[in-house]
């Protein structure tokens, strides 16, 4: 666990840009964030997140086309890199094995109580 | 939609700009337009702005905020960081340099520092008050034949103008009783305290204008209660010790009853009220009662002064206008014209007119001897530097091929000097703090530290710090910046440019001028002093001692003159009004003839026994001594006098009458005799009557047995305790009171003794480095012309030639000036020195000894070095 540091918003964005693969920039991100969690993501939670990440090596990054809407500003690009999908697979398998060692009983009585 | 509204605020982009990190601020500020040009397009302006704003916002995180990181910003920090590392490294090998340069350096601004307080401490005189620029003083000019300006004024006017006019918002007329006798009675015994500041009469108006807090008692009181005092603290304290001194009595000149009623605050050193006794204007009318007279308009005293706090919306040209009915209605007397003129408060310190008590032209002359101390040390600092600037020659080529430009150098050497001149001031803050205790004591000065404690100063030594160093760091950082890389690795001196040697000549020749000019002052000054205390003034002044006494007894007078007389020691004693020289004098018009109308011959009156010349050994030309009498019957004159009026043979004289006094006094001549000096030098010889007049004799001049001590003294003081107990015992030596008129001179030479004494000190400092550095420099060349068979003398004659032919430069430069200087400073003597050729040649030999003595060391060492050991090199 101690090698793979990797918060709950960083995971989801990790995944997403994971999903959009090779078209993942901020706002893209964003956006699919929104469409398929249906919730608001800032710009400023994701590129703090992005930044973090990349600085952990979790995230490598490429400037892109600079567009007029963007007033001549890149598109700044993420890939995950390997250390990001070692993490990322640490996490689901952590997440997993804790899942498995839950026993059925517990699940039972706990369905029950509610 | 024009462009404008399709963008997002530009404050909100500026803001977002300033906080994000700059690594990131391209692509987010990217996203952020991106963003707002969608919810643009979709949900209109309002909305895109809002959402815009609510970016931002969230943006202003951590992670994002750019962090601070202060050097980066500073991008030579690590350059500077090395400048000074290397600025201090140098200083710390280069011992003697340093030395030298911070002892000149912290010499010349502790000089300055000192300087400026005493200039700022005249310049803030009485500053303090509320509204010091509506501050004026009333002051005449009396014209009859020749015009008269006195700083008082007749004593009706005050009076007259608070009830008539308007322009006053206050007025408060004083009198200013000068050199007083406090009694305290109190306490056991009597005891007396000679005041020379004296007393002021003031109306509780005075305090309106003047800013002198009362710590206790009120203003009021000054007119409510008849013969009350003021005192100030210290004052209070040292008549009265700690106990509370409200309500308790002194005596002030023996006659008038004073009671305390109220204590001031101490006042501050900056103003010109002197004294810290203020009595009610009320009981000048029992102090001086003829001048007190409310219709006195015949004269004017110059203690009597009246202060004007002029109203909002006067100015003092119209306050003259008004003034001016009152000089014609009021006349002084049938031929002479009084003019009423205000005088602003600022004024008043420095017009010499009216006795300012400070005179700009010295106070330019301290700080111009200020700049002139500064500019040495800046010249032996450039010297030395432009001197071995060779030792540095390798640092400058690395620098340069490394890449470093002419400015850079050129900054990296004027920091060096910015920590050398930083090093000085903070060295001369310590001294001229410690200083001025002994500062004060030296020159009679009233300096505060406090002048140092406030923000001006602060600003005044950044500056001094920055001029200094430009001023002693421009050139050699102009030159040393300016070497060629590929010469000053080579390291080959000859072909590098070292400020052409006839430039450090001739900030040799500067230095030597300042310090010749100043070394001419001090001998002209000297020898002029010498010549006004010592010289011969017509009469006897050794060991003749001053008694004053006040009783109106001629018999009892003539008593203690007989019992003096007695006493063994005492060679001579002598009734008289004063002493043959004196400040004051009684002056009046004189007529020659029976009832004859006076002329305009204002004479000297002395009233005298029949001792008076014998006492003070005066010579008598023609005729025969005064005739012991009470009252005025015979009299003796001076040989100006007869030339006066036109008397050519003294003979001629004998048994003429004289009249003076208006007809009062009516006398015939006996006797005539030799001028004397009745005066200081700055003054001519006035025309002079002795006369006898009992009631006039209020000393005895008592010629004491030069060999005697004190031992007659002590004798003298004893007969007066046993006649006159009541009395103070009061002496002064003649010879003393003499060198009191040359106060100012005398501070003036103090003041420039120490100068000189310190530029020449500077100017040792510098030469002894430079000559150190010259012998380093020739070390080989002297070698080989040792082995060649020069002498020792031959070798002393490089440095003495080089030497005496910068001296000789500095010489003809340096007294044309000194004598123009001094030649303006002796016009305030009518009886001067001659600027003599050999004051000249003084000042040469001076100059020239200081040299030697400087560089000897180094050249002697020089001369003396074996040649084997300087050529075994090479």
């Amino acid at each position: 666990m101690k090698e793979f540091q990797l918060g709950e918003f960083e995971e989801l964005v990790l995944l997403t840009i994971g999903i959009l693969n090779n078209v993942a920039y901020s706002i893209a991100v964003k956006d699919e964030m929104e469409d398929r969690l249906n919730r608001p993501v800032s710009l400023g939670a994701l590129h703090t997140a992005l930044k973090r990440m990349e600085g952990k090596g979790y995230l490598k990054s490429y400037f892109g086309e600079s567009k007029e809407e963007r007033a001549g500003r890149p598109r700044k690009y993420f890939e995950i890199t390997a250390t990001g999908k070692k993490a990322l697979l640490f996490s689901k398998e952590t997440r997993d094995s804790l899942w498995n060692a839950i026993p059925a009983s517990n699940w039972q009585s706990s369905l029950k109580g509610i | 939609m024009n462009t404008n509204d399709k963008r997002p605020s530009g404050f909100l982009i500026q803001f977002f700009r300033w906080f994000c990190h700059a690594d990131m601020v391209d692509y987010i500020e990217g996203d952020l337009r991106e963003v707002y040009d969608r919810r643009l397009k979709t949900s209109g302006k309002r909305k895109a702005d809002w959402g815009f704003f609510i970016d931002v916002l969230l943006l202003f995180r951590p992670g994002i905020i750019s962090p601070r990181k202060p050097f980066q910003n500073l991008t030579n920090y690590a350059m500077l960081k090395n400048y000074f590392k290397i600025g201090w490294r140098n200083l710390s090998r280069n011992k003697e340099y340093s030395l030298i340069n911070v002892t000149g350096l912290a010499m010349s601004i502790t000089c300055c520092l000192l300087i400026y307080a005493l200039v700022k401490i005249n310049f803030s005189t009485d500053n303090f008050h509320d509204s010091p620029d509506r501050i004026y003083r009333i002051v005449t000019e009396m014209k009859s034949n020749s015009s008269y300006h006195t700083s008082g004024v007749p004593t009706p006017l005050p009076g007259l103008i608070r009830e008539n006019e308007s322009f006053g918002e206050e007025i408060a007329q004083i009198y200013l009783a000068n050199n007083v006798l406090i009694t305290n009675r109190e306490s056991d015994g009597l005891q007396f305290y000679r005041e020379e500041e004296g007393v002021v009469f003031v109306q509780p108006e005075f305090f309106s204008i003047f800013n002198f807090p009362l710590i206790s008692g009120s203003y009021k009181s000054l007119e409510e209660t008849p013969n009350s005092v003021f005192l100030t603290k210290e004052k209070a304290q040292k008549y009265f010790g700690e106990g509370d001194p409200i309500g308790r009595s002194l005596l002030l000149d023996k006659e008038i009853e004073l009671t305390v009623a109220g204590i001031l605050q101490d006042f501050p050193p900056n103003t010109d009220f002197q004294s810290g006794i203020y009595v009610s204007y009320q009981s000048f009318k029992s102090y001086m009662p003829w001048l007190a007279s409310e219709n006195f308009w015949s004269g004017i005293s110059g203690n009597m002064q009246c202060f004007v706090l002029l109203n909002k919306g006067f100015s003092s040209q119209d306050a003259e206008k008004s003034l001016a009915s009152y000089a014609d209605k009021y006349p002084i007397s049938q031929d002479t014209k009084s003019t009423y003129s205000l005088q602003p408060l600022s004024d008043i310190h420095f017009n010499p007119v009216y006795s300012g008590s400070a005179s700009k032209s010295s106070l330019w002359v301290l700080i111009a001897i200020g700049f002139f101390l500064l500019f040495t040390a800046c010249l032996n600092f450039v010297n030395l530097a432009t001197a071995r600037a060779l030792r540095r020659s390798k640092e400058v080529g690395l620098r340069k091929v490394m890449g470093g430009v002419r400015s850079q150098l050129f900054w990296q050497f004027i920091a060096e000097t910015g920590i050398i001149v930083t090093l000085s001031i903070f060295l001369s803050l310590i001294l001229s703090y410690s200083l001025i205790p002994f500062v004060n004591q030296w020159f009679g000065c009233n300096l505060d530290v406090t002048v140092y404690y406030n923000v001006e100063f602060f600003g005044f030594l950044g500056l001094l710090d920055l001029g200094i160093t430009l001023l002693a760091g421009f050139y050699p950082a102009f030159i040393m910046g300016g070497f060629s890389p590929i010469q000053a690795l080579k390291g080959k001196s000859s072909h590098l440019k070292v400020g052409g040697f006839n430039i450090r000549r001739s900030l040799i020749i500067a230095q030597f001028v300042i310090s010749q000019v100043l070394v001419l002052a001090l001998v002209v000054m000297m020898n002029q002093l010498k010549y006004a205390t010592q010289s011969d003034l017509g009469f006897d002044k050794e060991a003749v001692v001053m008694v004053t006494i006040e009783n109106d007894s001629l018999n009892f007078k003539q008593a203690l003159k007989n019992e003096f007389l007695r006493i063994p020691g005492v060679v001579n004693v002598s009734l008289c009004e004063s002493a043959p020289v004196s400040g004051s004098g009684w002056r009046t018009n004189i007529g020659l003839g029976q009832g004859a109308e006076e002329s305009d011959l204002l004479t000297i009156i002395k009233m005298t026994d029949e001792n008076y010349l014998e006492t003070f050994g005066l010579e008598l030309l023609e005729g025969r001594n005064l005739n012991p009498s009470d009252t005025v019957k015979e009299l003796l004159v001076n040989e100006t006098l007869l030339k006066n009026l036109g008397i050519a043979d003294p003979q001629e004289a004998m048994g003429r009458i004289v009249t003076a006094n208006g007809g009062n006094m009516e006398g015939e001549i006996v006797g005539v005799f030799k001028d004397f000096h009745d005066n200081s030098f700055h003054t001519e010889i006035s025309p002079m009557l002795l006369t006898t007049d009992a009631r006039s004799y209020g000393s005895f001049a008592i010629k004491l047995n030069v060999g005697a001590g004190v031992e007659p003294l002590r004798e003298i003081e004893e007969v007066w305790k046993d006649n006159l107990p009541e009395q103070y015992f009061e002496y002064s030596f003649l010879d003393d009171s003499i060198a009191r008129f040359y106060e100012s001179e005398t501070r003036m030479l103090k003041g420039i003794q120490i100068f000189s004494f310190i530029a020449i000190l500077i100017g040792c400092l510098g030469l002894y480095g430079l000559v150190s550095f010259m012998v380093a420099q020739k070390t080989k060349e002297i070698g080989i012309r040792k082995v060649l068979g020069g002498g020792v003398s031959n070798i002393l004659w490089i440095f003495g030639k080089e030497f005496g032919r910068l001296i000789l430069l500095a010489f003809l430069v340096a007294s044309p000036i000194g004598w123009f200087l001094m030649k303006n400073w002796l016009q305030d003597f009518k009886f001067q020195v001659d600027l003599d050729w050999w004051l000249f040649i003084v000042t040469l030999a001076t100059s020239a000894a200081i040299t030697v003595i400087s560089i000897g060391y180094h050249v002697i060492k020089a001369a003396f070095l074996n040649p084997a050991n300087t050529l075994q090199t090479e």
